[in-house]
């Protein structure tokens, strides 16, 4: 009797515990589908801060929380572009230098050790930033100002500043339409430079700039919509000048509870920075993004999550020379898929088709002038013609 | 007459080649007196260009002339130099065979009168006689052919001279006496520029005369006529129009030609009145303005109608003269058709007040032009004031001309009427005052 019910108890533990394996490696599975849904096998950022002077404290320190963050979670330098337009940390203003804070009091340096700037001061112009993001920069560009994306990267976009409607300005001297933006990304997807692309602007305004997007796999975010303005956060006394914008400092309040191996996904993230703390209304563009929100993993974005499938099976490497071999046997011509419709993008001089005035037009005109002819000069002078 | 006229042409043509083949030819087609927006030859070539690449030649706002001539010059655009040569040997030629032909009917109807001895006693002086009237036609071609103004619109290759060929063919149908071909010329002239409209007028007062319908309203012979007329004259307007609209299959051609022609939208400096006038108006009143300046050139046509009803060819004149003065883009070649006409009122010389304060205005201004255009855009030590000085000036002079001319003719018709001598009613001397 008991050792029946020891069997029966042994019994339903182990299908308990199959069960949960089973679930588990489920679960598991799904997570890894999800895990290979995303496409994309690499990620960049690129982190622009477009004013200057002391005053624009806050919008280097936005940029710098979101380089912590994104550096923080896995994207290395190499594959950040991180343009500031003024130097905050080393202003002979700054009572603290070498350090940029993000919190009153002092309580997170932003600037840290290890501050990579690859466009600076009066390099951070309309036409940098485009050529970066179109990569039609001149030979001579360093690697670490280039965009080298391809058609597998998720590229981070993120712009603060001063901006208005339809418009961001750089460097107090210039600026970029949301036309040009909208076209700079078409571009890029004509080139195939991106998978996917997160866009986030923290300008007064800054759904405007996101209202021309025409091409596919973009989500925009911004931090306030057509007629509000961005707000900053708090002044820190001791500073003299505004640290943060609020839809930032949010931002960064959220990011800061995600690692490499969370799950939060973007529903999450345009949650961030309500009208309540924020005081302007964010607003966000999903319309040209292919996947759903809610299954995309802001770590897609801001981490770099290297793709790792373990496998225990044993694979057998063919012996390099055949397979050579049977490479030349089969040496068929390799060639891309169609994707690009090159036709339709390099524009051929249309064929010069020389025009002619149509034909009724030109019956009507000379019978006309015959008309009037004979009508002037009357039939009988025809026999004098023929 | 034929000899020395084609003498004339040949000399003509051989100044026109050789300045074609000069380099002065670019530097003339782009002078602002020459060419207008209306008329450049450059326009014409881009609009052409255009609807090779399938595109209209409206678009834009490059191209302001009328399909028709985009059909003309579809297939000669390579030969433009010979079609302008020819088209002024045209215009030469019509108005030489209607200057003839008016003279013939002014030898006639004098010598009717003074067959019927209309005419006072001392007014024998005033008498034109053939063997002055005789050379009269030659020299008109030679004005309109050797007026450096019409070589320089025609090496320009400005399409006024086409507008000038059209006109010179209405005069010469008019005076022929067929209404149809009047009225067919007089609506392709309208159909180029609007301005030709007021030439109804005249052409109409002709041919009543012509006809020996008397002008009165009373009566319906003259409605008849005039209703014939104005059918005729509506009529070809109208299919020309709608030819012009099988052409390119769209219309338009309606608000690049009209409106422009009529809103006036490019101010581009010229010899004309409107562009300082527009460059300074507010836009408030610029509507009011344009209705203005547009009811002026069509104005005048009602008190000289009402003046001159019984001498329409000097009515043409006059009308030729105040569209060439108050369009909205004169160019010199405008100028240089009512100038061929001056030859024809040569007996008038003796009743001119002004003219050698009026030839010495001109020939200044037309020396001044360049060299103030030269100052306000080259040398950058004038401004567009001195130049629209020069064209008030201009333009003054011009209408001084025409007004002497007109108190010339209208004071040898009372002389006519009234006697060259004359008297009070003591028999002492008495002068005509002008109040």
């Amino acid at each position: 009797m008991v050792l029946l019910f020891v069997c029966f108890c042994l019994f339903v533990c182990f299908s308990l515990l199959v069960l949960l394996e089973l679930s588990l490696m489920l679960a598991l599975l799904t997570k890894a589908t999800q895990f290979f849904s995303s496409g994309h096998t690499n990620n960049w950022a690129v982190l622009v801060c477009t004013s200057r002077f002391w005053f624009n404290y806050r919008h280097v320190a936005n940029v710098l929380s979101v380089y912590r963050s994104v550096k923080r979670l896995g994207i290395p330098d190499s594959h950040i572009v991180l343009m500031l337009a003024d130097d905050m940390a080393c202003n002979h203003r700054n009572p603290k230098p070498a350090t940029v804070f993000s919190h009153k009091n002092m309580e997170l340096n932003v600037y840290g050790d290890d501050v990579e700037v690859d466009y600076r001061g009066y390099e951070v112009t309309v036409e940098n930033f485009l050529r970066v993001l179109t990569g039609r920069l001149p030979p001579s560009t360093p690697r670490s100002k280039r965009l080298l994306s391809d058609d597998r990267s998720n590229i981070l976009i993120y712009l603060t500043g001063h901006g208005g409607n339809g418009f961001l300005k750089f460097q107090d001297s210039e600026e970029i339409s949301n036309v040009e933006l909208a076209d700079a990304f078409e571009q890029m997807w004509q080139k195939r430079r991106y998978n996917e692309l997160l866009f986030i602007i923290d300008t007064c305004q800054g759904a405007s700039m996101y209202e021309r997007f025409y091409s596919p796999n973009i989500m925009a975010l911004a931090s306030s919509q057509v007629g509000e303005d961005s707000l900053s956060h708090q002044p820190d006394l001791a500073i003299g000048v505004h640290l943060m914008d609020r839809y930032t400092f949010y931002l960064l309040e959220f990011l800061e509870d995600i690692h490499p191996a969370s799950q939060a996904n973007m529903n999450d993230l345009f949650k961030v920075c309500p009208k309540s703390q924020c005081v302007s209304t964010p607003g966000h563009r999903t319309d040209l993004f292919l996947r759903d929100p809610g299954s995309v993993l802001i770590t897609d974005f801001f981490g770099s999550v290297r793709k790792v499938e373990i496998t225990r099976e044993a694979i057998n490497l063919t012996n390099p020379t055949e397979l050579s071999l049977r490479n030349e046997l089969k040496s068929e011509a390799l060639f891309y898929v169609d994707q690009l419709p090159v036709a339709d993008i390099i524009h051929q001089k249309p064929k010069q088709k020389d025009w002619h005035p149509p034909d009724g037009f030109i019956l009507g005109l000379w019978s006309l002038i015959l008309l009037v002819f004979f009508k002037t000069y009357g039939i009988k002078h025809l026999k004098h013609i023929f | 007459m034929a000899a020395p006229l084609t003498l004339v042409l040949i000399l003509s043509v051989t100044i026109r080649a050789v300045l074609f083949r000069s380099s002065l030819a670019e530097l003339i087609s782009e002078r602002v007196e020459v060419v207008s927006p209306l008329n450049a030859w450059k326009r014409v070539v881009e609009g052409l260009a255009l609807l090779d690449l399938g595109v209209s030649p409206y678009s834009g706002d490059v191209f302001h002339e009328t399909p028709l001539v985009i059909y003309l010059f579809h297939f000669v655009v390579d030969y433009a130099e010979i079609v302008f040569m020819i088209v002024d040997g045209i215009t030469a030629v019509a108005l030489y065979l209607a200057v003839q032909n008016y003279n013939k009917n002014v030898f006639r109807k004098q010598k009717y009168a003074l067959e019927a001895d209309r005419y006072p006693h001392d007014c024998l002086e005033l008498m034109r006689s053939p063997k002055e009237m005789h050379y009269i036609p030659l020299k008109v071609a030679m004005f309109y052919l050797l007026n450096p103004f019409t070589i320089l619109s025609c090496v320009a290759k400005s399409t006024c001279g086409l507008n000038n060929a059209v006109m010179a063919l209405f005069i010469l149908s008019t005076l022929k006496g067929s209404a149809l071909l009047s009225a067919i010329f007089l609506a392709l002239a309208t159909y180029q520029s609007i301005y030709p409209l007021t030439l109804f007028a005249p052409g109409l007062l002709f041919l009543l005369q012509r006809l020996y319908i008397p002008v009165n309203p009373c009566r319906s012979r003259f409605w008849f006529f005039t209703v014939q007329y104005s059918v005729m004259f509506i009529g070809s307007l109208l299919v020309i129009v709608c030819l012009s609209f099988f052409l390119l299959g769209s219309w338009d051609f309606i608000p690049s030609v009209y409106g422009f022609i009529l809103s006036v939208p490019d101010l581009t400096p010229n010899i004309g009145l409107f562009w300082y006038f527009f460059a300074e108006m507010f836009e408030h009143f610029r509507f009011f303005f344009i209705c203005v300046f547009q009811i002026n050139v069509f104005f005048y046509t009602i008190p000289l109608s009402v003046k001159l009803k019984e001498h329409p060819v000097f009515l043409i004149f006059m009308q030729i003269a105040i569209i060439s003065i108050f369009k909205s883009y004169p160019t010199v070649g405008d100028i240089a058709l009512y100038m061929a006409f001056l030859p024809v009122w040569s007996h008038l010389y003796r009743f001119l007040r002004n003219i050698f304060l009026v030839s010495c205005v001109l020939l200044a201004c037309t020396a001044l032009f360049p060299v103030l255009w030269h100052l306000w855009i080259y040398a950058g030590s004038a401004n567009s004031n001195f130049y629209y000085a020069i064209t008030l000036l201009f333009n003054v002079g011009q209408i001084l001309l025409v007004s002497d001319y007109f108190y010339a003719y209208l004071r040898r018709e009372h002389h006519l009427s009234q006697g060259l001598y004359l008297r009070r009613k003591d028999g002492s001397e008495a002068t005509l005052v002008l109040k």
